[in-house]
């Protein structure tokens, strides 16, 4: 069902800078030595030579149509579970298939089969025509592989590095956690990784192939105190290297899961109502990603049902307030080399300077709008067709310190992270539970908070951001997953500290 | 293709054992799908695929893992179940984990759930796109000229799913599914756009209503948004819509699994035999249910489907334990999860009710939110309309309720007659007194 409500980023969380390093750019060859591979695996695993690829996308194109193209996918996903102190269950799931879409204006014809013969695909591709009625259309006759530059290097593939060199990671999380406090009741840890491997042909004459890697460590604590019990998790990931995983970032880890649950014990209910937000660093940027970021999605604007339809090139913020979606910062969650479409990674302004100044395109929407795509075609696999989607999304920083935008506040509430969030496109609304925050009194961080929502509507949100910090940090974590029209994709975000004016805060009446 | 997935399961078996596991259990599923939606009086997107999947959980010196996998082609599937035995060998020991004692697949019910409708084959591709277009024409024209967008869909499939064990297990289930979808955008006031949707879903297409109507009620529902705003903090009565409750039933019933209460993650774990809510209060697990979507005669262990009063007047009767989880709690196992999940109808209609109440608010959509299944504090975003004496005032949204299930619970004081039979949790308005709505 195409339902429009989102639920979303599982835990994630804060530090690392908004680093922009320049990748370097490599020819097709280089780029994947650099992986320690060569390029043509689906042609070398499973026969997918050029020739193919033409007479599939030819019976794609059998009744006509604009574009059609192919999405080749070979996923494996690994998950270490631990439970009651011992590294006990292991999951893992292999998905292989292939997409055919085929797209005339904005309609799209789709077929997918996990059978990667000629007979199956060309089964696939004739379903996708039938969105057409027109003559036949002859694709391209020559592939030439589409150059790019790799945002997520890794020494070694996550399915090289050997079993044994990852459970100790698990169990140690465990050991930490139980270590660092008394109150430490139960501890459920795992380490996650995926190895995705896709090739996209395109009926205009690209092909790009790409090996997505994406791991996490996790922890989730229950604590016990006084008959009472709180629970709380936090996870570190990303597309990483497996050397990411350092005995410093498990001790982080360990440290902020067990502190997050320990400080529920002394947290309240704040009172109900209107009040100032200040949004602390980091994994707030959840919430400009949902309450903000989707509304800008070009395919909920082509079809004028988001509230930003009718605002480009009109004010949307104070003039201090840069947003940005951004394929290419190295390592995080949601940089991608190149899109679902064969369109490069790249980095999108979306409101410049408080003026919005782009939407996030697929293929189809860029048609609509005369423009060019901007790399956000994404699917979450061979099963499923195209939408536009964010990468990593994030607030540039502006002047201001965080402790400046904390004494700016004389009652609010100061959200350290925020989970659930749903939003409605159309009118922008949306509401978050705060997971972790804590009252402002008289311009001071005073008792911890829980068992809260937020409540508000995002282009009104975004006027009311009145002061930005210059403390931008990108989210560190690895399992969030966005939600959209029934597909779940990887996505980044960040967010410097900054002072909303005034939201509703749904606790308890006073 | 019952016979080719039996005779892979089978295979699969002989292959773990014969690579080293001492017990194995295999689930293969296979369906057929189609999918198409129109907006602007056009298909937006046709699909159609067939699927394959097989999942292998293996016994291994007293390890245990999981794996899955779409790539069923013989070679690579032998690659696969072998590089699961390696992987298992070096996980710890789990003294837990074992395949269910078969006495539990005993005593399996023989009856026909109907959940497959014998003319699914019939649904031709013309009756796909004759339905979607009426479900969009009666939305456009029960929109009126404040339409912005409507997209309508359907989703139907055919699927069967077969489950073996290496110790004398053997199932298969055979079913049809339907799924109609009406979805519109209507202009607010300055740039909102409120957007709202109906849907209804079958396992027989008979018992689906008429695409007109599901359109048409997408219509009114989503005009209903209109000038949707926030009222003053106020103690009212609510009703929740029948659809809407089990977006709040699922966060109590967290509590109710037997991980959650093995990991320490339960506010109920020790409250079995206890009144926890009000004797309104009644949850039936019913399995049995002709063209339920969680029907079914056997659960994912295998266990023989019963059917079970899990609350009864507002006391806790039975928690969901499987099989691994009723090992580590020293508790019988019950079932993982639930199949139908009822609540009881009452015997009064909304209407009659909301003209009792009185002053209240008629809950017809949440947002954001969150229940935690170790505390039981909740909070959750409401959208819905303002009533008096049965008649609407005003339509509400950005309010918000708070508190705790084991609170909340005792306040229900009425089940309508109304339950939602598109779901697999089949549950009628359920009214709430004294209940804080915070707004303004």
């Amino acid at each position: 069902m195409k339902k429009i409500t989102r639920r979303s980023f599982l835990k994630s969380t804060a530090t690392a800078a908004a680093a922009t390093l320049a990748a370097p750019v490599l020819p097709k060859g280089l780029y994947a030595l650099a992986r320690g591979d060569t390029p043509g695996y689906f042609e070398r695993e499973f026969g997918i030579t050029d020739s193919v690829c033409q007479k599939v996308l030819a019976e794609a194109l059998a009744k006509g149509g604009d574009f059609a193209d192919l999405f080749f996918e070979h996923t494996i996903s690994n998950w270490l579970i631990l439970e009651d102190g011992k590294v006990n269950r292991a999951y893992s799931d292999v998905a292989l298939g292939v997409g055919i879409r085929t797209v005339k204006g904005d309609q799209v014809g789709y077929g997918f089969t996990q059978e990667l013969t000629e007979k199956s695909m060309l089964n696939a591709a004739s379903t996708a025509a039938t969105i057409a009625s027109a003559g036949a259309k002859k694709p391209s006759g020559k592939f030439a592989w589409l150059e790019t530059k790799n945002y997520y290097p890794l020494k070694t593939l996550l399915t090289s590095v050997p079993l044994e060199s990852k459970l100790p990671l698990v169990q140690s999380v465990n050991d930490k956690c139980f270590a660092l406090s008394p109150l430490i009741a139960k501890v459920n840890a795992g380490y996650y990784d995926q190895q995705k491997r896709i090739l996209v042909v395109t009926s205009d004459g690209t092909k790009a192939e790409d090996l997505q890697p994406r791991n996490y460590l996790y922890a989730s604590v229950v604590a016990e105190k006084d008959g009472k019990r709180e629970r709380a998790g936090w996870n570190f990931g990303g597309r990483r290297d497996f050397s990411f995983y350092t005995p410093a970032l498990l001790e982080e880890l360990a440290k902020t899961a067990v502190d997050r649950a320990v400080i529920l014990f002394e947290a309240v209910q704040p009172p109900a109502g209107e009040m100032p937000v200040v949004l602390g660093p980091g994994v707030t940027g959840v919430l400009l990603h949902e309450a903000i970021g989707h509304g800008m999605e070009a395919d909920f604007n082509r079809k004028k049902i988001s509230t930003y339809s009718t605002m480009i090139g009109k004010k949307v913020a104070e003039p201090f307030v840069t947003i940005i979606d951004d394929g290419t910062v190295p390592n995080l969650l949601g940089s991608i080399n190149f899109d679902d479409e064969g369109t490069p990674g790249q980095k999108t302004v979306l409101v410049d300077n408080g003026i919005l100044s782009s939407y996030m395109y697929d293929k189809i929407s860029a048609r609509h709008y005369k423009v060019k795509s901007t790399g956000n075609g994404r699917r979450q696999s061979y099963q499923h067709y195209v939408q536009p989607r964010m990468r990593n999304t994030y607030m540039l920083a502006g002047p201001a310190t965080p402790e400046d935008v904390i004494k700016s506040v004389k009652k609010g509430i100061y959200v350290q992270d925020v989970s659930n969030g749903e939003v409605k496109i159309g009118e922008g609304d949306f509401a978050f539970y705060v997971s972790q925050g804590k009252m402002i009194e008289n311009g001071k961080l005073t008792a911890p908070i829980k068992d809260i929502n937020i409540m508000g509507n995002g282009p009104k949100m975004l006027r009311n951001t009145t002061i930005l910090a210059n403390d931008l940090k990108m989210n560190k974590g690895g399992s969030g997953a966005c939600g959209k029209g029934g597909q779940a994709v990887p996505c980044g975000f960040g967010q410097p500290t900054c002072l909303v004016k005034s939201m509703t805060v749904g606790g308890i009446r006073r | 293709m019952k016979k080719e997935m039996y005779d892979l399961a089978a295979w699969s078996i002989k292959t773990a054992k014969s690579a080293g596991a001492d017990e194995c259990r295999v689930g293969i599923s296979s369906d057929r799908f189609v999918n198409i939606s129109y907006r602007e009086r056009k298909p937006e997107n046709i699909k159609e695929a067939s699927r394959r999947g097989l999942g292998i959980e293996v016994f291994v010196n007293g390890r245990y893992s999981a794996q899955s996998t779409s790539d069923l082609r013989k070679n690579a599937l032998k690659d696969f179940i072998s590089n699961a035995i390696s992987t298992t060998k070096l996980l710890a020991k789990d003294p837990y984990r074992t395949l269910p004692d078969p006495k539990y697949y005993k005593g399996r019910a023989e009856l026909d759930l109907e959940i497959l409708d014998p003319d699914y084959k019939k649904f031709s591709p013309e009756d796909r796109h004759n339905m979607v277009k009426a479900a969009e024409e009666s939305c456009l024209a029960k929109g009126g000229e404040k339409v912005i967008s409507v997209t309508a869909s359907e989703y139907d499939s055919y699927r069967e799913v077969i489950l073996m064990s290496s110790n004398g297990f053997e199932g298969y289930r055979e079913s049809t599914y339907y799924q109609a979808v009406a979805q519109m955008t209507v202009q607010g006031e300055g740039d909102r756009r409120p957007m709202g949707f109906d849907y209804a879903a079958a396992v027989m297409r008979k018992d689906l209503p008429s695409p007109e109507k599901i359109g048409a009620s997408a219509a009114k529902r989503t005009l209903d948004l209109l000038g949707g705003k926030k009222i003053k903090t106020e103690t009212l009565p609510i009703i929740i819509e029948n659809r809407n409750v089990p977006r709040i039933l699922s966060g109590f019933l967290d509590a109710m699994y037997g991980a959650n209460i093995q990991q320490k993650r339960s506010f109920l774990a020790d409250k079995k035999g206890e009144m926890i809510a009000s004797k309104y209060f009644t949850v039936i697990d019913d399995p049995f249910i002709k063209s339920g979507f969680g029907s079914r005669l056997f659960d994912g262990d295998g266990f023989a489907a019963k059917k079970r009063i899990m609350i009864d007047s507002g006391v806790l009767k039975e928690f969901f334990v499987d099989w691994y989880y009723s090992r580590k709690l020293s508790w019988e196992p019950t079932s993982g999860g639930p199949s139908n999940l009822i609540i009881p109808p009452g015997k009064r209609s909304l209407k009659e009710i909301m003209k009792d109440l009185g002053r209240g608010i008629f809950i017809t959509g949440f947002i954001g939110g969150n229940s935690n299944s170790t505390t039981g504090d909740a909070s959750i975003g409401i959208i819905g309309k303002l009533f008096e004496n049965g008649k609407p005032v005003q339509s509400v949204s950005e309010m918000n309720i708070a508190g705790n299930h084991l609170k909340f619970w005792q306040q229900l004081v009425e089940a309508a007659n109304d339950p939602w039979i598109y779901s697999s949790w089949r549950t009628p308005s359920l009214v709430f007194t004294d209940v804080v709505v915070s707004g303004l």
